[in-house]
């Protein structure tokens, strides 16, 4: 792990800097998550709390015959029991996004009638310890009647295909056909034409170490319920739940505190929170929820599985690429949670990074007998990313081009930022290019064939690959109008409260739900530049309270957008309080105009006669305690909410054009495996990150979000996966079977950046956390590399574990048969 | 997770720990708990009773006897292996037991716990039958000695029957040992792992490839002889989530080969 | 002859003070610490013990808490994250760990920080090779590790 570059500086907290942001604070969360001192969800406890247990449905597709809960909540101790029945007369069921045939099916808190997965909760049993809850579980009686699943996303629609859920009378959960440019002219324009028959990005997800969770406390006497649970988007659990428990959302306070991980896996635990509801209110107790390591890979947000069949490229003898027409086929699992979104918001990214404008793809969802799927890191675009990725090697590598000259050619050039690409999203900034330069030079790239030599010696193959994605942040919700115009949602926004107390404690609440991302640092470090004090003296408080109205309707921690949602919020609502203090100041001062004061050292003050100053602490105790004789149209609160809204317009329905995303954050990640051709065995033995995310406001923040992203690409790229037997069972469901990168696994790291403002936010910023899978798309590139002139395989699948790089060792016919190049 | 109801003892003798053993049908001895509370939390096996061995000093120690000749407590743990002096007379020993998962399991796990357990993709098993360990069983009948090459028996299955505890493994002086293996992610999980020892002839061990190691005997070190020796094997493996049947045959070729070859370098 | 039972009283040191419990014999030592004596620093990641969120130190030597039953524990001091710092003084560990950004949502890092104290008061001055063997029972999914190795790595220096 040699090589990394310089931590950028740590800065004293003492004294006020030229500018708190751009500089490497120390974070505010460390001091109590060091000492063991953080909260999260399963370390709250309450007086006579139950502990709940799901059983859970040992078949991916069964009808219930009977349920018998009896024998369970005979055993002393056990508090009751909830089940799908209930479910179905106490609650709706959820609302869907899609239309119809997907939006007919019906999905409940628990299962009604049949199940789906294996892994799908059937029946909630209640105990006073967790261990009675799981024995009595064991006493519950469910019978089933199995039924043939579907595993296969490619089969789900043949005629002789179970169907899932009847209400929709088909698998088909979801399709659209996205079409922009003129697909005929760039294939009639084209020198060649590449065909790729089939390319598989696989099913799996970021497995947060703190599983979801939550304690729920119902008031009889408000009706109100209490969530304290680590669901990483609130107001979208509210809106799925409100309805379904038949509530107004007023009556869900949703609660949340230190989160260990959420990569958008902590989105979808509506369901479970709807039975924790049910629950505290039928038994009047706490009712706790603590999701098994198992349960969460059995049932939890999965990501996307995506299959391209069928695409064709049109490329110019060059390497202009000039546009490709593809099929998408997303296997959404057994529940539509979150999706079909997913079905649109890869169009984000459209082009990838790109400038072909002659794009089709045709998307189709279905349903399948496993895990419902919902929103992983780099949702949606990630997989379409590493398609464009793999577009451009395999056209590289069947021309006999470089594929860094390839990309070159076709990036997005810096010039030509801001970007409108071929389906109207803005492209905010960016240089690619140079990035991939910088790229190239960490990871030696003109040394390349010398260590391929070296390597070769030692009887190992060496290959270098490049990956380059986006992450694209900031929603506009109106892109879920392109799956269903009957969706009334559109935009984006989120909510900072600032104020001064009493004894001039400037006081943070956030919207957002942090998972690790450092938001009471960087929030602390605008608002101190704003009110030209210390970090130390902002008091941001941790998580998310929808009790106290800072929130609004998108607010949470999720779509790589808080460096511009949120930190836009808290920008301006501390100029509002900026200008609330000098309005007061200027009263306090016997009318001085607010032009001639400054805030300067925790005061307010005359710019002229600095001695003439009034100590925050003075401003808030004046207004809260002290504040007879003031003007009476002195609108003066000290108690500031701003709720930030990006300019977005909703988008053309019709021709599926429109900005989808406020910024366009980039990395440029480039690997070098080396593989054992006896075995299929293989290292990265070597790796180099490049990103470029607009302002950074915590240098060591955004690195640390670069590093763990590229963490879990590499694990996704060489072993997780969440792979299904034909009758349905998950062969992963625990962290022995499913491998993620432990720390003898990381390859060395080299990290750069460069920095292309975002002229479309208030800060310059641009949402990185998600960052997009570059390491998948590079790891493939590398593990192509590498073959080349060893049987000269295709990279057809996102994850390449041994066994697969030694199949593709040994018969690189069978992958060769996937790819075809026709003159045009 | 969450444990059925079990009942506990912590005997300090080994003449206590057999009485329970043997009175208590469903009790299991419980030795790093590396493996049996895992699978106690999955709910796959639950003893009545669990018979805490980690109080029995006389199943603790490793000693050099002036032949060579190593005797190791099966509740050594694989940290204490490896940091023994007297274990480094065999180093391939302390060697392997470094490659297992991490610190934590190796400050837990013991080395009669890992071959009597006997899972699959345990290192230990397949390098005892290598090395031609000898181990000593007691049960009501008094001691046996079983050699490794008929103590593993199948699946989670040895020659420690109910009622019966190992007591001691005996590893005979020699230094020609080797050990190659391909894993899930480092220190991981073995996909296939291949023990070898030479001592004037070759013996080679494979795991992961059935229900117990497979022992062969090549009738040289050559990588010709090796290869020759684990085609005639008419190896099934098993196929999983990370290897298909062929992948398992194929690497145990290749393994056999590159753990003979170190056996060779080191003899 | 030893008692058969399935319970026990239990008497277990945690950072300097003694708790006296009764416990069941199939209660896990992470469940009796985390629920029975609120120290919840000590987390759960995982139900195969693979995570190492957690690793306490037990008579000194480091452990997953989760494949130890907590009547195993009768007697034994043990070391939980909650008694690194003293007195609201980090350990040179803890501080390093932030300095060098080694924790984002802070899951894993009580159980990194045992690992990485256990390895520290044994091994004063590791190898690279030896801090990461001595990190790998930890797993995080933030950081990417390299950050923790650094962490570490500096803190070393720090005690030299």
């Amino acid at each position: 792990m040699s090589g990394t570059t310089v931590i950028p500086e740590r800065v004293e907290t003492q004294k006020p800097q030229k500018g708190w942001a751009g500089q490497s604070v120390p974070r505010k969360e460390d001091k109590r998550l060091v000492q063991g001192e953080g909260v999260f969800v399963d370390d709250i406890k309450r007086h006579g709390m139950g502990y709940i247990f799901f059983v859970r449905s040992p078949y991916a597709h069964a009808h219930i015959t009977s349920i018998d809960v009896s024998k369970a909540e005979a055993i002393k101790g056990v508090y009751g029991t909830l089940t799908g029945e209930e479910v179905a007369a106490l609650t709706d069921p959820f609302f869907q996004l899609s239309t119809p045939p997907g939006a007919h099916l019906k999905d409940y808190a628990l299962a009604v009638g049949k199940v789906r997965y294996v892994g799908e909760a059937v029946v909630a049993v209640v105990a006073e310890t967790r261990e009675l809850a799981r024995d009595a579980s064991e006493l519950v009686e469910v019978e089933y009647e199995p039924l043939p699943p579907v595993t296969d996303a490619r089969r789900a629609e043949d005629p002789e295909a179970p169907i899932l859920h009847e209400d929709s009378g088909s698998n088909l959960m979801w399709e659209g056909v996205y079409e922009w440019g003129d697909l005929d002219a760039a294939f009639a324009e084209a020198d060649r034409v590449v065909k790729i028959k089939e390319l598989h990005f696989h099913r799996f997800n970021s497995t947060p170490l703190e599983t979801n969770g939550a304690l729920v406390e119902y008031n009889r006497g408000t009706g109100q319920w209490t969530i304290h649970t680590n669901n990483q988007f609130p107001g979208f659990a509210a809106i799925m739940m409100g309805p379904a428990i038949r509530c107004g959302l007023d009556k869900l306070r949703f609660v949340t505190q230190d989160i260990g991980g959420g990569f958008g896996n902590k989105i979808t635990s509506h369901p479970q929170l709807v039975v924790c509801c049910l629950l505290a209110r039928k038994l009047n107790r706490p009712v706790q929820w603590t999701e098994w390591r198992t349960d969460f890979h059995l049932s939890m947000s999965h990501g996307n599985e995506r299959w391209f069949h069928d695409t064709e490229v049109a490329v110019k003898e060059d390497g202009t690429l000039l546009g490709f027409r593809t099929c998408a086929l997303d296997d959404a699992g057994a529940w539509l949670r979150y999706e079909p979104l997913g079905g649109v918001i890869w169009a984000q990214v459209t082009p990838g990074m790109y400038r072909w404008r002659n794009i089709r793809l045709e998307f189709t969802q279905v349903a399948t007998n496993k895990a419902p799927v919902s929103p992983n890191r780099g949702y949606s675009r990630m997989q379409h990313l590493w398609f464009t990725e793999r577009v451009i090697d395999i056209v590289a590598h069947e021309l006999g081009l470089d594929p860094v000259e390839v990309r070159k050619r076709n990036y997005v050039r810096a010039e030509d930022m801001p970007y409108e690409t071929p389906n109207g999203c803005v492209y905010d900034s960016g240089d690619y290019a140079q990035m991939l330069d910088v790229a190239l030079d960490l990871i030696g790239w003109s040394g390349a064939e010398e260590r391929r030599r070296d390597a070769a010696v030692r009887g190992k193959l060496l290959g270098v690959g490049i990956g380059s994605t986006l992450d694209s942040g900031t929603n506009n919700f109106g892109q879920a109008r392109m799956i269903n115009p009957e969706l009334q949602f559109s935009g984006n926004n989120e909510v900072a409260t600032v104020k001064l107390d009493i004894f001039g404690e400037i006081v943070v609440t956030l919207g957002t739900t942090p998972q690790g991302q450092g938001h009471e640092t960087t929030a602390a470090q605008i608002v101190a530049d704003i009110l030209q004090c210390s970090v130390d003296d902002v008091h941001v408080r941790a998580g998310h309270d929808s009790y106290w109205n800072s929130h609004a309707g998108f607010s949470g921690t999720y779509a790589s957008q808080f460096a511009v949602t949120g930190l836009s919020a808290v920008k301006s609502a501390t100029e509002m309080l900026a200008a609330e203090i000098k309005k007061l100041a200027s009263a306090i001062f016997g009318g001085v105009p607010v032009e001639a004061l400054e805030l300067a050292e925790g005061s307010v003050r005359i710019k002229d006669n600095p001695e003439v100053a009034l100590p925050f602490m003075a401003c808030g105790a004046i207004i809260n305690a002290n504040n007879a004789g003031l003007p009476e149209d002195l609108d003066v609160t000290l108690n500031c909410r701003y709720v930030y809204r990006p300019p977005f317009q909703v988008p053309d329905i019709e021709r599926k054009f429109g900005n989808l995303t406020l910024t366009y954050a980039a990395q440029v990640h480039a690997a070098v495996v080396e593989i054992d051709p006896e075995t299929g065995y293989y290292e990265i033995v070597d790796y180099a990150a490049v990103d470029d995310c607009g302002k950074r406001i915590n240098p060591q923040i955004v690195e640390g979000q670069v590093m763990g992203a590229t963490a879990q690409a590499l694990g996704a790229a060489m072993h997780e996966v969440f792979e299904y037997d034909e009758d349905g069972n998950l062969l992963t469901p625990n962290f022995y079977d499913y491998h993620v990168p432990h720390a003898l696994d990381m390859p060395p790291l080299r990290t750069g950046n460069i920095e292309s403002p975002s002229p479309f936010t208030p800060l310059g910023t641009k949402g990185m956390g998600e960052g997009g899978g570059a390491g998948i798309h590079a790891v493939c590139a590398a593990i192509q590399d590498a073959l080349r002139g060893h049987g000269d395989a295709i990279v057809y699948d996102s994850c390449n574990p041994y066994h697969r790089v030694w199949d593709m060792l040994q018969h690189p016919e069978r992958t060769r048969e996937l790819v075809e190049v026709v003159q045009a | 997770m969450l444990l059925r109801e079990v009942e506990y003892a912590k005997p300090s003798s080994v003449a206590e720990a057999l009485a329970i053993l043997v009175e208590h049908d469903g009790a299991r001895a419980l030795a790093g708990g590396q493996t049996l509370i895992n699978v106690m939390k999955a709910r796959a096996a639950s003893p009545d009773v669990l018979v805490d061995l980690n109080g029995i000093e006389a199943l603790k120690g490793v000693e050099l006897a002036p032949d060579g000749t190593l005797s190791i407590g099966p509740m050594t743990t694989c940290s204490e292996l490896i940091a023994s002096a007297e274990a480094k007379a065999r180093p391939i020993l302390g060697e392997v037991c470094a490659q297992i998962a991490d610190v934590q399991v190796r400050n837990r796990g013991t080395i009669g716990g890992n071959i009597c357990s006997n899972d699959p993709t345990n290192h230990l098993p397949p390098l005892l039958a290598a090395i031609g360990a000898q181990m000593t069983v007691a049960g009501r009948d008094g001691e046996r000695v079983v050699p490794a090459e008929e103590f593993f028996l199948g699946v989670y299955l040895t020659a420690v029957g109910p009622g019966e505890l190992l007591t001691k493994i005996t590893i005979p002086a020699g230094k020609g040992d080797g050990f190659a293996a391909v894993t899930v992610g480092a220190d991981g999980t073995c996909l296939v792992n291949a023990a070898a020892s030479v001592n004037g002839a070759v013996r080679v061990a494979l795991g992961c490839v059935a229900a117990a190691p497979v022992v062969l005997r090549p009738t040289s070190g050559d990588d010709e002889a090796v290869r020759t020796a684990v085609r005639a094997a008419g190896l099934f493996p098993p196929a999983d989530v990370h290897a298909s049947s062929e992948y398992r045959t194929h690497l145990a070729e290749v393994l056999a080969v590159r753990a003979v070859r170190t056996a060779v370098e080191r003899s | 002859m030893s008692a058969v039972s399935s319970s026990k009283t239990i008497a277990v040191t945690i950072n300097d003070t003694v708790y006296e419990r009764e416990v069941e014999a199939r209660k896990l030592l992470i469940h009796f610490i985390r629920d029975d004596l609120d120290f919840t620093g000590s987390h759960i990641g995982c139900d195969t013990g693979n995570c190492g969120a957690c690793s306490v130190i037990v008579d000194g030597v480091l452990v997953k808490s989760c494949m130890m039953l907590a009547v195993q524990a009768d007697g034994a001091t043990i070391e939980t994250v909650e008694g690194l710092a003293e007195g609201g003084e980090l350990t040179a560990l803890q501080q390093s760990f932030s300095d060098h950004h080694a924790l984002q949502c802070g899951y894993c890092t009580p159980g990194m920080l045992m690992s990485a104290t256990a390895l520290l008061r044994t091994n004063p001055n590791p190898t690279d090779d030896q801090i990461k063997k001595a990190l790998q029972g930890n797993i995080c999914r933030c950081t990417g590790y390299w950050n923790i190795f650094e962490a570490v790595k500096a803190a070393t220096a720090d005690m030299a």
